[in-house]
């Protein structure tokens, strides 16, 4: 095979390099001067397309990465645990004696990369602008559900800005809401709160093509939308800095040609191997893969606005009678969790023995569903389609009839834009597959929007008075007490099963010997500035 | 000539009313809410929620929806994208993904012209020899494979394997386009080479074909001056329409080789139901198609000289 290709190879492998020479000769002088500073280098890793690459509208994880890098917070979170990190982030200090209102002291010398001193105005006008419902900024979910006051008046178009935050001098941050919210100090360290330059408001469509951040990493060049992103170390990084000196982000549509690209050494780094390169890809890198649990997890819902799912051992048997981890084995290529609670183990108030009825038991199940009146068939089964999910699904829909009994079901796969607007308008007329990440680490984000009575995610319309007391409990509470809390409220659903949860999500992260030190980061991500290159 | 020309040209001004409406009216027709898809599994704000179906003309009834897309377009606006890249001008993102498309069709069908119409060309014109059974059987080999798996096969052999060709990507260059090219122009190539063979045969035996031979032609002036130029009607009939097929129908390719061209864009599109998005290139599909067929009609008068056009 050697001989045989040799010649044409060295041929066009010589053509090939030729740009790179010549790029190599322009960059000589660039490399020495930077030399001193850190470890030096660059790598490329595998993106996927972001939707945005503005934080206030971003909420899927290609736009993480990117933004989380270009950006710095006002607070970080620890990439295993998810807890907040002493002294990292943008915030020196957040106070708050009532958990209502919020003092933030910004640390000092601090700019965006195009050497703007980052205020607490950067910040305020930013969290502004994305209340105003004419710009179109999906994040403002948070505004609503943190109650930031005065963001229902923004929202209906009756005030400019939001009364609960100011900006009391260039450091300090004052927000109140509403009601006290602990979790508020996890929440601020989210993507959608980070902070925005005054060139932004020039043109903001502009400003996504090269956004100007605060953060280790600053854009070189635009985004080549479906082709590249490049970063380069920003030298006036007043926290921790990066250590490679650039990082070329590679857009891929398909994760199984990255994958092929970093087989053939192409890309140094791939987070999200599919599965069913997973076993292939343990065995290939060895110690230059991991598994990272990330924050995701799958569940499938049960409709309890219907009459016979408010039947609490029909949902308890459903959950049963799913044999989760040979679904994972056979299917899904052994890479996600089963899952043994709501919420997942990348949270630090996780634990893995809370749920009775999550496990697989097959004759429990069977006797708690003939206590009940069953369910009317033939059953319908929900998901959404064109996301690979039709084969597990189909499984848990063989499982349930074999161990339940139940003889016709019928599978209801739907595109987005049909699939959502019925599950929130309670039509679904069976129990529906959704997944759910938490993106800012706090076990509140984990239920609250999901199973709060009335909660706009809420697609089963669970409601029960127990557990929406727990949780407006534990959200007066400050973050580091309410954990307890919160686990209460986990109980109440593992009892009442609003939904059987299913797997946590673990991603694949494998990578070449040309670089080392990767860190993932549970929001499924990887944390480029501690990459070192060798 | 140059009537037929303007004649024709100003039939795809009702042609293309008529295929954006259809495309219109198919995306309006769709169930579903493509303003609810983009909050996922969170919600949008009702405020919000209410503000982009306004900006995007969602709640009028069809016909003002495609008037006012309509007048847009005429003034040179093709609208933002709803979802598949929200917000950017749909210009702007014909304009980020096209010249790929472009190039990985072009590539293609130098591939299908050149290796599809010699084979033929050897083939017809040695019938029953080793090099004719060897077109035919590979031919039908290569109409038969699905093109995802010639593709990944490409990938595995002459990227992974040989490491001659990039496997993905445009990062360098036309030489980025040469493996996709080629996969692409790959089903096309069998059939060029397939028509052209029959087509050559066909006349081989004609009689004005014998009378040149008897003449005292040279075998070469009597294929390349005679039975050439008459055979390749047909393939060119073919070669043109499948110009407007290359660029609309690499949606596989593109996605393996990781290719940013308009199949990704467009299909994603019509899943999130993004109307401009989808509109605004299957118009400029359909100005290559009508562009392609006059091409042939223009190219049938010079290969036959029988044929005028008034």
């Amino acid at each position: 095979m050697q001989s045989f290709g040799s010649r044409p190879r060295r041929w066009l492998v010589l053509l090939a390099a030729l740009p790179l020479l010549v790029a190599a000769c322009d960059g000589a002088d660039d490399e020495s001067a930077a030399a001193d500073s850190s470890e030096g280098g660059e790598f490329s890793m595998f993106l996927c397309e972001p939707e945005r690459l503005l934080s206030q509208a971003s909420s899927e994880v290609c736009g993480f990465q990117v933004l989380d890098t270009i950006f710095t917070g006002l607070v970080e979170y620890d990439a295993e645990t998810g807890e907040i990190v002493d002294g990292a982030g943008m915030a020196e200090s957040i106070e708050s004696d009532d958990q209502r209102v919020w003092t933030i002291t910004l640390k000092e010398g601090w700019t965006f990369h195009n050497g703007e001193p980052v205020t607490a105005s950067s910040f305020v006008d930013a969290w502004n602008w994305m209340a105003d419902p004419s710009n179109e900024m999906g994040n403002a979910f948070f505004l609503a559900m943190a109650g930031f006051e005065g963001y229902p008046e923004v929202a209906g178009g009756e005030a400019e800005e939001m009364s609960g935050v100011e900006a009391v001098d260039d450091e300090t941050i004052r927000v109140t809401l509403a009601e006290p919210f602990g979790p508020f100090e996890l929440l601020i360290g989210y993507t959608g709160f980070q902070p925005l330059p005054e060139e932004f408001y020039d043109d903001p469509v502009a400003f996504e093509d090269a956004p100007i951040g605060n953060g280790p990493y600053m854009m070189d060049g635009e985004w080549e939308r479906g082709s590249e992103i490049r970063l380069v170390r920003y030298d006036d990084y007043e926290g921790e800095a990066g250590n490679a000196d650039a990082v070329n982000l590679r857009i891929y549509s398909e994760v199984s040609t990255a994958f092929l690209d970093l087989q053939a050494g192409e890309i140094d780094l791939l987070d999200g191997v599919p599965p069913e390169h997973r076993a292939a890809a343990g065995d290939e890198f060895g110690d230059r893969y991991l598994d990272n649990p990330t924050t995701g997890y799958n569940y499938l819902g049960f409709p309890l606005y219907q009459e016979e799912w408010q039947d609490v051992n029909l949902r308890r048997s459903f959950s049963m009678a799913i044999d989760r981890e040979t679904i994972i084995e056979q299917i899904l290529g052994g890479t996600q969790t089963p899952a043994t609670s709501i919420m997942p183990p990348s949270m630090a108030a996780h634990r893995d023995d809370a749920c009775e009825y999550c496990g697989y038991d097959p004759d429990r199940a069977a006797e708690l569903y003939a206590e009940t009146d069953g369910v009317e068939e033939p059953l319908q089964l929900y998901f959404n389609s064109g996301a690979g999910l039709d084969e597990w699904m189909e499984a848990i829909g063989l499982q349930l009839s074999q161990n339940l009994g139940i003889e016709a079901i019928e599978f209801q796969s739907l595109d987005w834009p049909e699939y959502l607007p019925l599950l929130d308008g309670h039509e679904a007329e069976g129990p529906f597959r959704l997944g759910w990440g938490t993106l800012y680490p706090s076990p509140q984000y984990a239920m609250d929007p999901l199973y709060t009575t009335g909660a706009e995610s809420n697609s089963g319309a669970y409601s029960s008075e127990e557990f929406d007391a727990l949780i407006a409990e534990a959200n007066t509470m400050p973050v580091d007490e309410a954990d307890e809390v919160y686990q209460q409220a986990e109980d109440v659903l593992l009892e009442d099963m609003p939904i059987a949860p299913l797997w946590y999500s673990v991603d694949g992260v494998a990578w070449n010997d040309t670089i080392g030190n990767v860190v993932a980061d549970s929001r499924g991500f990887v944390r480029i500035p501690e990459v070192i290159v060798d | 000539m140059g009537r037929f020309l303007i004649r024709r040209l100003l039939q795809m001004v009702p042609v293309l009313l008529g295929a954006t409406f259809i495309v219109f009216a198919a995306n309006f027709a769709l169930p579903g809410d493509p303003v609810r898809a983009l909050g996922g599994e969170r919600t949008l704000p009702p405020e919000q929620h209410a503000a982009i179906v306004e900006r995007y003309n969602l709640e009028d009834p069809l016909p003002v929806q495609y008037g006012k897309y309509v007048a847009g377009v005429v003034t040179g606006d093709l609208g933002e994208s709803l979802a598949v890249r929200r917000g950017r001008d749909v210009s702007e993102v014909m304009a980020d993904a096209f010249p790929i498309t472009a190039r990985l069709a072009l590539v293609a069908f130098l591939v299908e012209v050149t290796i599809g119409v010699s084979a033929g060309i050897v083939a017809g014109i040695r019938r029953g020899s080793f090099l004719d059974t060897l077109v035919k059987v590979s031919t039908i080999a290569v109409v038969s494979i699905p093109i995802f798996l010639t593709a990944l096969a490409a990938q595995l052999l002459f990227g992974l394997r040989l490491g001659w060709l990039p496997i993905a990507g445009t990062g360098q260059g036309w030489i980025s386009y040469l493996l996709p090219g080629f996969v692409l122009g790959s089903l096309s190539l069998a059939y060029v080479a397939r028509i052209m063979r029959t087509s050559l045969v066909e006349t081989m035996g004609a009689d004005y074909i014998r009378t040149a031979t008897a003449k005292g032609l040279s075998r070469s002036r009597v294929i390349g001056r005679h039975a050439l130029r008459n055979s390749l009607i047909p393939v060119v009939t073919f070669l043109a329409f499948d110009i407007g097929a290359l660029m609309s129908g690499a949606i596989v390719t593109e996605g393996i080789f990781n290719l940013g061209g308009i199949g990704g864009v467009v299909f994603q599109g019509i899943r999130q139901q993004d109307g401009p998005v989808v509109v605004g290139i299957v118009t400029v599909l359909v100005i290559i198609f009508i562009l392609a067929n006059l091409l042939v009609d223009v190219l049938y008068a010079v290969l036959d000289p029988r044929i005028r056009y008034g």
